[in-house]
């Protein structure tokens, strides 16, 4: 039976067709620029100095604190700059560029073997040590998820392959491709957290990947598939769990409070290999697409930067207008293409000048459709109208916190208004506030 | 300022700047009720008129006697007064008028405009600028009631004053004389009575500033 | 090179507001054609002058009071439509003008704007119309003798007191495809519901407002002992359900109080035609349920992901 959860959005995934039956291919450049903070959490502490020689998987940088997982060379070459650049964010971040020396020479590896029969306290801090955090987007280290308080009993691991945003298909050729690895690494977390049942989720508008991925479960024990309905957010770790499991995350809690534990389907292959060969976190499939000349999905190294990659896809095929590092729903726009890829970045979409053009907003018309779309239950024309005024207090009293900034309101909004655009600079904006508060207290 | 001068500028507060149905909206109900047609509101304006000035004169004169926790008692006691001779008044030689205005006659005992003023003005001023008041405020109810009557007797009823101005041919509007005609009018005229007024305001003010 | 730089989502919905009012405008064609099919060149006027007063009022409005004009999001056109649907094809040209600008001016305007209106100007206008003029909004010609029977039936909808009297009797089927007396929009359902289709499936509105409206109407009918099927075909319930009721601005957001408001409508209907003095009570109810919107939407929101009870929406 399908499942799904409520509201949302239903959008055209025509952009996807570019590149879903497209094989994943190799691209590999001379040069990788590793950011230290491409996961949620202090930033790594560079171990490495300009003019070193690394191998391929060797650490290049410590973790720090409870959040912290290390860095990796994903490439053996000279490190050429240890220093900071400026990315997303306002505020430069540290960086390690290694020039390719093309040799691929990995650094001592210590495969644990098969998942089935590892001693399941290894796997998790192999998983912490392999650098692996959440490669759907959210960046959140895998091994914290998995070290659940001893009252917190989970009972179902939810495997994330709806890939409900535009664009992508990097999740989809990866089930299709490399679906056993998917379920590798499924098994491993099962184990780890002693967990009898493991779901892996696939939206019905990719019924390849469903079938490949109900043969390979077959021979697994506790492993299934569930086809969800296609519909956007249906990806968000939230709204999957409702779907799933019928239940709520209450406020302020976690996945694992209502007993799942969420994992992305490129996240599952990862700790696969962790576990099975050793390897730390060192490439991912990423979609390239929109307006390149050829839309493909590339396995690239960690640290690529944007432009080689556009580059490997021959290009711009017209004059860009903006360029995003995700989907079309909830995608981050990049100022150049002279930025690295991290672990999360799924997707690069090249715009045209025509869809980047700034939209003008329209009065509100109070036709309820971003009500009707909000899958948080929210009332984003209200929270607009608390939010252009500046009334911060009364957004936060419409729960503006709880939006999970999917994008779907400003996405229906007939007026095109910037509705999840204002939502976020108020939720930053109650952010500073608040952390002003708890500093004065 | 002259004494003339200054009691004319109480008199035109009354019409104009805070006139009672247009800038500071009391007796609305009365003002909704009796404006059926431009007669009733002139009839209805007329004893307001009447007891206001009466009840001003006397609430001024006894502003000193009457102890502060129980002026609106007194007040009232006075009004009443007043709006118990204009009804037996009415009731004597306008007969038609009386029926007509009904209930409201005797209702102008609570009509806010009436006890407004014996509070805010008559309580504090002395006589002849207390009687000044009530005239102004007075006819500046009185023009507001028969200017929503004119309104709603003309598009409702085809006439003026009872006179037929619009011709047999019209086919009157009766919503306008049904309540929510009353409604209607009277937002439309506040509103555009308001714009004015702040236009003008506007207008002065940029001349002083010059 | 220089790249722009936005906020996400990068992609929005095709239905803009302009393209949703055309949308509507569209689904109202049936019951137009089907109007000017049956009154003929008189009709076609009624439904011209209300549409083009309806943008001229709007227009001149916002030109006076300097505001940005918007008579592109072709709401006014709608507004226009509707009234004129609503309206006999005998109505004065004066007096759908009237009404036009009443219903874009007094309306809409002066409460501020597309969105901020709390009545549906389209109908508070047939409301003025028949509370100012009823004799002529309540008398309905025969229809030009298209289907050959009925050309006799002059001054009796089907919702008339008399029509026994009359010894009129119409069937299910003259109500369902308008071979009844009425007014220019209105007597077509199959054509109001064929519009309506259209409205569903471009997902300009949803289903849940009309469909419970008139599923409301029929039980209740039912209840207080009217024929059920024949109250939901009969008069402007069909219309009112599928084009009035569900107007954006003046119809609750959340799921829940759709679904109240919509049982409303179909409540006081039934009651006006039951118990009131009116012939038809589709227009009323909607108007009535307006006005409650603001509370509806107020004490019965969606409840919030992961919070434990719907909370009222405080703010306004």
């Amino acid at each position: 039976m399908k499942v799904t959860f409520k509201r949302g959005v239903h959008l055209s995934y025509a952009n996807k067709n570019a590149t879903k039956s497209l094989p994943v291919r190799d691209f590999v450049s001379d040069e990788v620029r590793i950011i230290m903070n491409m996961h949620i959490g202090a930033p790594s502490v560079p171990c490495v100095k300009k003019g070193d020689h690394v191998l391929l998987g060797q650490v290049i940088a410590e973790p720090v604190g409870f959040l912290g997982i290390p860095v990796h060379a994903s490439v053996s070459g000279e490190v050429t700059d240890v220093g900071t650049i400026p990315y997303l964010g306002e505020t430069p971040v540290q960086c390690v560029t290694i020039k390719n020396d093309f040799k691929d020479e990995w650094a001592p590896l210590t495969p644990l073997g098969d998942v089935e029969t590892v001693d399941p306290a290894l796997i998790v801090p192999a998983i912490k040590n392999a650098g692996i955090c959440g490669m759907g987007g959210a960046s959140f280290p895998t091994h914290v998820k998995l070290s659940p308080k001893p009252e917190q009993k989970c009972e179902l691991v939810i495997v994330n392959g709806a890939e409900c945003e535009t664009h992508l298909t990097c999740d989809h050729r990866l089930m299709l491709e490399e679906g056993e690895r998917i379920v590798d690494g499924l098994r491993a977390v099962m184990r780890a957290l002693s967990v009898e049942r493991g779901v892996i989720c696939i939206e019905d508008n990719k019924p390849d990947a469903i079938e490949n991925m109900r043969r390979l479960c077959a021979t697994r024990s506790g492993v299934s598939v569930q086809v969800l309905k296609t519909k956007y957010p249906q990806g968000g770790e939230k709204q999957l769990i409702e779907a799933v499991t019928g239940r709520q995350v209450p406020v302020g809690k976690l996945p694992i409070d209502v007993g799942a534990v969420v994992c992305n389907v490129g996240t599952c292959a990862a700790i696969s290999d962790a576990i099975r060969l050793g390897r730390p976190l060192i490439s991912r499939i990423t979609t390239v697409t929109g307006c390149v000349k050829e839309p493909a999905n590339l396995r690239v190294r960690i640290g690529t930067v944007a432009e080689d990659m556009i580059g490997a896809c021959g290009g711009f095929s017209e004059e860009a207008g903006k360029v995003a590092f995700g989907g079309g729903m909830t995608g981050l726009c990049i100022p150049n293409t002279d930025i690295p890829t991290a672990k999360s970045t799924n997707g690069i979409v090249v715009y045209n000048e025509k869809d980047a053009k700034s939209i003008d907003e329209g009065p509100c018309i109070r036709c309820g459709k971003c009500v009707a779309a909000c899958p948080i239950g929210l009332n984003p024309y209200l929270i607009k109208r608390a939010a252009d005024a500046d009334r911060l207090d009364e957004a936060a009293r419409l729960s503006v916190n709880d939006c999970i900034l999917c994008g779907c309101c400003s996405y229906e909004c007939p007026s095109r208004r910037w509705l999840t655009a204002s939502f976020k600079i108020v939720k930053q904006k109650l952010a500073a506030q608040a952390k002003a508060k708890g500093g004065k207290a | 300022m002259s004494e003339k001068t200054r009691l004319g500028k109480i008199f035109a507060n009354g019409v104009i700047s805070e006139n009672p149905t247009f800038r500071l909206v009391l007796g609305t109900c009365p003002t909704m009720a009796v404006t059926t047609s431009a007669l009733n509101g002139i009839g209805m304006g007329a004893a307001a008129t009447f007891v206001l000035i009466g009840s001003n004169i006397v609430v001024s004169l006894l502003r000193r006697f009457i102890p502060d926790r129980v002026r609106i008692p007194a007040f009232i006691v006075i009004i009443c007064t007043f709006v118990t001779m204009i009804q037996l008044l009415m009731q004597a030689f306008l007969p038609s008028l009386y029926e007509s205005l009904g209930i409201f006659i005797p209702l102008i005992v609570v009509n806010c405009i009436i006890l407004a003023r014996a509070e805010a003005f008559a309580s504090k001023k002395p006589v002849l600028a207390s009687a000044v008041d009530g005239l102004g405020m007075g006819i500046g109810f009185t023009l507001a009631l028969t200017l929503i009557g004119i309104v709603r007797e003309l598009l409702g009823n085809g006439s003026v004053f009872g006179v037929n101005v619009l011709g047999a041919s019209y086919d009157p509007m009766i919503l306008m004389i049904l309540p929510a005609g009353g409604f209607l009018t009277f937002g439309l005229l506040l509103g555009a009575f308001n714009a004015i007024i702040k236009k003008l305001d506007r207008k002065r003010m940029k001349e002083a500033a010059e | 090179m220089s790249l722009r730089l936005s906020t996400a989502p990068h992609i929005r919905s095709p239905r803009s507001s302009t393209r949703l009012m055309l949308n509507v405008i569209i689904a109202l064609m049936p019951a137009a054609f089907f109007g000017v099919y049956n009154y003929g060149v008189k009709a076609l006027m009624v439904i011209l002058v209300s549409m083009a007063t309806a943008v001229l009022s709007e227009f001149s409005w916002q030109k006076i009071t300097q505001r940005p004009v918007r008579i592109r999001d072709c709401s006014a056109l709608v507004t226009g439509l509707i009234l004129a649907l609503v309206v006999t094809p005998e109505t004065p040209w004066w007096m759908i003008m009237i009404g036009s600008a009443f219903a874009i001016i007094v309306v809409k305007e002066l409460f501020g704007g597309i969105g901020d209106n709390f009545l549906n100007p389209a109908l508070a206008a047939r409301a003025m119309l028949l509370a100012s003029w009823p004799s002529v909004l309540t008398t309905h010609t025969a229809i030009v003798s298209k289907f050959g029977e009925v050309d006799a039936v002059a001054m009796a909808t089907p919702l008339a007191s008399n029509l026994e009297e009359l010894g009129i009797k119409f069937s299910y089927m003259d109500l369902l495809i308008g071979r009844i007396p009425g007014v220019i929009g209105e007597t077509c359902k199959l054509a109001i519901i064929v519009g309506f289709v259209y409205l569903i499936l471009s997902r300009t509105v949803t289903w849940r407002i009309p469909a419970f409206t008139v599923l409301s109407a029929f039980v209740f009918a039912w209840i207080f002992g009217l024929d059920p099927l024949y109250t939901i075909l009969s008069g402007g319930l069909i219309f009112a359900a599928a084009f009035m009721a569900n107007d954006y601005t003046t119809s609750p957001m959340s799921s829940y109080a759709q679904i109240v408001y919509a049982c409303g409508i179909g409540l006081i209907t039934v009651i006006i035609r039951k118990w009131g003095s009116y012939p038809e009570g589709a227009t009323y109810a909607v108007l009535f349920m307006n006005l409650l919107t603001p509370l509806l939407d107020r004490y019965i929101p969606h409840k919030v992901y992961g919070h434990k009870k719907t909370g009222e929406v405080k703010a306004q």
